[in-house]
């Protein structure tokens, strides 16, 4: 009966949009001049917002075209995007979307391919496409770059990357870690309690945080939630070999110079923990600027940063934690071409000049690499290209939110003592196999762990 | 009276309750309804289109077998239990000594009701700082007084403890309102026939202010228990329902079904599920107080 | 009870008093002092900090911030809301205890008021928003002044009920036998005798609205949101802007803080009027 209903509305939407669509059509080809419809764009609050907030005022300012921000609590922005494409007429014309649920927005067909609304829009060279996470095939269901349509302009790089004290590896000599024994090596000599502590991790229950924290881990030591996701192949890896030993790197990182309560600490804690000098090392999503504002911290200029240590013979391997901005399928046709028009100016290369220099990493490979970065300023900018190198997918699968549902309870627990690492590993992986079957994947499992 | 004054009655009788009916209908029971009919269905979306598709009572079924719901229901009620009677009884023996004292009477009680007045997320987000192991202002009191800092927050023996002290911090003040007019209402001669006759500060509590009392402390019992059992705010921003398990409480297992995992038929089940726990508790606790106000 | 003992017990008393004065105050002025730190001298849990404004500059003039504009539309949702609350529930309140309903009519209301009750707030937001976007309630005063009406009815419908249900009926039937229709009574006799329930009801109800998240946050976007849901935005997404939320919350206490102590009296006195009894 809903479907039905809904059905109904959407053929009205598509004839209003179409007949939209041909009172504008003409005005497509040269669409970066032209004045265009006002447009709300839905995004949460961050630190780096003031960055876009400064890039969105420079639009408005170059072009007399009107951009509405609504901004949110971050836990607030998944709801209210999900609400705006469900309904007849979306409210936003960009939904600024993170890398964990945009698949939703792709898979459910809420968004609007970006070539479908301008056929000569391309994604400039100089554009990160972040593990291809742009491209959606909807026929096959997955992210291809090749089969793939072009869905959204990546909006915000943010991967963890390892924060150290720098003016403390001066004073001690040490070098900037590559492996995960050198980090351990490392954050022992820092290792100072109860005043500073040689890493902390952030081992805390929440919607995408201890498994965020733990998947460098388990990727660099070629473990991993499932076999190949992009591939296809649903095997349930948690509980390998590999993933055993990463945990149990993770846990020895805590045991000898970690924080005393690590499956209490969140991401905002460990941010403070760095800010007031309490940490050694941290990992975490960039905190460039919160670190060298002498009004949050007591470590300006003091903070370096790497990527993510690794295994022995695998490549450092960063979650991706970004941001895309994608156009509602569910708009009129003179909105969408307007909301392309602002993520088009968003990508030239002054945007992200702009955007850099408002205090918010840049999604262009170009600034990154550019001559911005030798400054003390932006000396994230070069560990952050390194590391963006390998930087992978954590999802590509609707299913997401209830397997990290699992394993942020799971990897809590193992952090918390509550659970050996082998039967909690073991358990996940029966939990997110039954899961993932039920939604119908092939998932099978290996075999348990051993003590 | 005649029958125009009776048909006016009537007419004037429809339209005063029509507002409340009218926002009642729309705004409360459609969606509820909805919510129940979602519990037998699961909604799917693709290509911007939703589709029901009927489950049946699988999602109860499941629910059945759902560890974390049952956890979340323990904790509920374990929370509710301890908050509210914590907060009765302290908001109660406040009222006690707020009335029993006459300068000063004004400022206590502005200052005892100023909690009331800060919404969830900012206490959420003081306690959480207040709380913090390396530099919250607790542990550094605790260390004043010669304990070992805690990890409230972050320590599955404490977490749900923790959170537990917030609600008293915040709800007190209401049950003490509550009380404080309660108390403020009873008839004066009562209490001076008793203490012509002798009776002790305490037997008069006993025998005559809590009887007398007893209505309005079921009232707001039961009223209290209701808002505690919906507690969300506050555990959303201190813990997160972690760490494991320890402060999982429902409307949180509710949230995370319904809006991060986008379940909603499951979702729906379990609101629908909770809500008669809930209404089978307020019942059960009303028929016990009356049952044992009637003995005594 | 001799002279000293009765002296000793007001001192006690007043010691325990002041003693939860104490805890109840130390949050706030904890939290009035965040306002004017910097966020690493709230970190620190530095105790002699040299206060900032800057906080309180950022949260009312910077360019991120609506914090004037969200102010205005929670004074207005409140009040509105708080209005329509009052008016739909004495009302029925009237209607129910006094215009002679049958039974069944007055139990289910009063039942259904207690079920609604009990459903967390957050599994109707949604519902609510997917009622009111397509007739263009959502992000409108309307939308939000409705579902906060609908919220605080249940608690309003019960404390008014006790208020007229305390009003004498002889004065009601003297009015009737003096010619007076149903809205003469209810305005001329009801409402004046009800007057310290109102109030009672009033400032709770409009406390509640002024503090309301879940469903704010849902049903408005930038031009309609209210203080929670700006000081939510302090909550970001990997770190909490303490000392700005602080400041946030500071503003946002204070016309609360000013209306109960110009009016907790009127609180006190309503409700014990009636409405525990």
């Amino acid at each position: 009966m809903a479907s039905a209903r809904t059905t109904r509305r959407r053929v009205l939407t598509a004839a209003v949009a179409m007949a939209a669509g041909l009172s504008v059509g003409t005005g497509i080809a040269h669409a970066q001049s032209s004045k265009e419809v006002p447009i709300t764009i839905v995004i949460n609050q961050s630190p780096w917002f003031d960055g876009f907030q400064a890039v969105v005022e420079k639009y408005e300012k170059e072009t007399g075209n009107q951009v509405d921000l609504d901004v949110n609590p971050f836990a607030g922005s998944l709801e209210k995007q999900r609400n705006a494409v469900r309904s007849k007429e979306s409210p936003y014309d960009i939904l600024v979307m993170n890398a964990g649920f945009f698949i939703e927005m792709y898979q459910g067909g809420f968004l609007e391919p970006l070539t479908d609304v301008d056929p000569q829009f391309k994604l400039d060279k100089d554009i990160y496409t972040f593990d291809d996470s742009v491209y959606w095939d909807a026929k096959d269901k997955r992210i291809d770059a090749k089969s793939g349509k072009l869905m959204s302009v990546p909006i915000n790089p943010y991967i963890p990357l390892l924060h150290y004290r720098s003016d403390l590896y001066k004073e001690k000599g040490l070098k900037v870690p590559q492996t995960w024994d050198e980090l351990l090596a490392n954050a022992k000599a820092l290792n100072d309690p109860p005043q500073r502590y040689g890493i902390v991790q952030r081992g805390a229950r929440g919607t995408f945080d201890v498994t965020f924290d733990v998947l460098p881990y388990l990727w660099s030591y070629g473990g991993g939630l499932f076999k190949d996701q992009k591939g296809g192949d649903f095997t349930v890896t948690v509980n390998s070999g590999q993933s055993e030993a990463a945990m149990k790197m993770y846990l020895k990182l805590a045991k000898e110079a970690g924080h005393p309560s690590t499956a209490g600490q969140t991401q905002t804690n460990v941010i403070q923990a760095m800010a007031t000098g309490r940490a050694g090392h941290i990992i975490a999503v960039l905190a460039a600027g919160t670190f060298d504002d002498p009004d949050k911290s007591i470590v300006v200029d003091d903070v370096g940063f790497a990527p993510p240590p690794h295994a022995k013979g695998y490549p450092s391997s960063p979650p991706l934690g970004h941001w895309l901005g994608g156009i509602p399928h569910n708009i009129p046709k003179n909105r969408q071409k307007a909301a392309l028009a602002f993520l088009n100016w968003f990508q030239s290369d002054k945007a992200q000049r702009a955007y850099a220099e408002a205090g918010s990493p840049p999604v262009s490979r170009a600034v990154l690499e550019s001559d911005m970065a030798n400054q003390q300023k932006y000396r994230w900018m070069k560990p952050l290209a390194e590391a963006l190198k390998h930087a992978r997918l954590t999802f590509v699968i609707p299913e997401s939110a209830q397997v990290l549902a699992i394993t942020e309870l799971r990897f809590n627990q193992i952090i918390a003592g509550d659970l050996k690492v082998a039967d909690g590993l073991n358990k996940m992986a029966d939990e997110i196999s039954a899961v993932m079957k039920k939604a119908g994947y092939k998932a099978p499992e290996l075999e348990p762990l051993k003590d | 009276m005649g029958r125009a004054a009776a048909a006016s009655d009537r007419f004037w009788r429809n339209v005063t309750l029509a507002p409340a009916l009218a926002l009642f209908v729309l705004l409360t029971a459609l969606p509820l309804i909805e919510l129940a009919l979602l519990s037998f269905h699961d909604v799917d979306w693709a290509g911007g289109v939703s589709t029901w598709r009927s489950t049946g009572i699988s999602h109860y079924v499941a629910l059945a077998g759902d560890n974390l719901f049952r956890v979340s229901i323990l904790n509920t009620l374990l929370f509710s239990a301890i908050a509210v009677t914590g907060e009765m009884v302290l908001g109660f023996f406040l009222a006690l000594l707020t009335t029993s004292v006459g300068r000063g009477r004004t400022i206590y009680r502005t200052v005892f009701l100023l909690p009331i007045l800060m919404p969830g997320i900012i206490i959420g987000a003081i306690w959480k700082l207040m709380y913090s192991f390396d530099f919250g202002v607790i542990n550094e009191i605790v260390t004043l007084v010669g304990l070992t800092p805690r990890d409230w927050l972050g320590d599955s023996h404490f977490a749900l403890a923790s959170i537990i002290v917030v609600d008293i911090w915040h709800w007190t003040p209401f049950c003490f309102l509550l009380m404080l007019a309660s108390l403020e209402s009873l008839p004066d001669d009562v209490f001076e026939a008793a203490e012509i006759d002798g009776a002790s500060y305490w037997q008069i509590l006993r025998a005559i202010t809590l009887p007398l009392m007893l209505p309005s402390i079921l009232v707001t019992f039961v009223f209290r228990l209701i808002l505690a059992f919906k507690v969300f705010d506050e555990v959303y921003l201190l813990t997160g329902g972690g760490p494991g398990t320890s402060t999982e409480v429902i409307s949180f297992t509710i949230y995370r079904r319904f809006f991060t995992e986008d379940r909603v038929g499951y979702g729906a089940a379990m609101s629908v599920t909770t809500f008669v726990l809930i209404a089978i508790l307020i019942v059960a606790v009303i028929a016990l107080t009356r049952r044992r106000a009637s003995t005594s | 009870m001799s002279v000293t003992a009765t002296r000793q017990s007001t001192f006690l008393r007043h010691a325990l008093l002041i003693l939860a004065a104490i805890i109840v105050l130390f949050p706030f002025l904890w939290i009035t002092a965040a306002a004017f730190k910097t966020q690493i001298a709230l970190l620190m849990g530095r105790v002699l900090f040299a206060p900032t404004l800057h906080n309180f500059a950022d949260v009312l003039f910077s360019s991120t911030s609506d914090y004037v504009r969200n102010f205005t539309n929670s004074l207005i949702i409140g009040l509105a809301s708080t209005a329509l609350v009052l008016f739909v529930a004495t009302l029925a309140a009237f209607s129910l205890n006094r215009m002679k309903w049958p039974n069944w009519v007055m139990h289910s209301m009063l039942g259904w008021a207690v079920i609604f009750h009990m459903v967390p707030p957050i599994t109707l937001a949604s519902a609510w928003y997917s009622m009111f976007r397509p007739i263009g309630l959502d992000n409108s005063y309307l939308g939000l002044i409705l579902a906060h009406a609908t919220l605080n009815l249940p608690m309003a419908l019960w404390m008014m009920g006790v208020f007229v249900r305390d009003v004498p009926g002889e004065l009601i039937e003297a009015a009737r036998i003096a010619g007076a229709e149903i809205p003469t009574i209810l305005a001329r006799v009801i409402v004046p005798l009800v007057r310290p329930g109102l109030a009672a009801t009033g400032i709770l109800t409009f406390i509640f609205s002024w503090n309301e998240f879940p469903v704010s946050l849902t049903l408005t976007q930038r031009q309609t949101a209210t203080v929670p849901v700006a000081i939510g935005k302090y909550a970001q997404e990997n770190t909490i802007a303490f000392s700005g939320m602080a400041a946030a919350s500071v503003l946002s206490m204070l016309p609360a803080v000013i209306l109960l102590i110009i009016a907790q009296r009127f609180i006190v006195r309503g409700l014990t009027s009636g409405a525990v009894k």
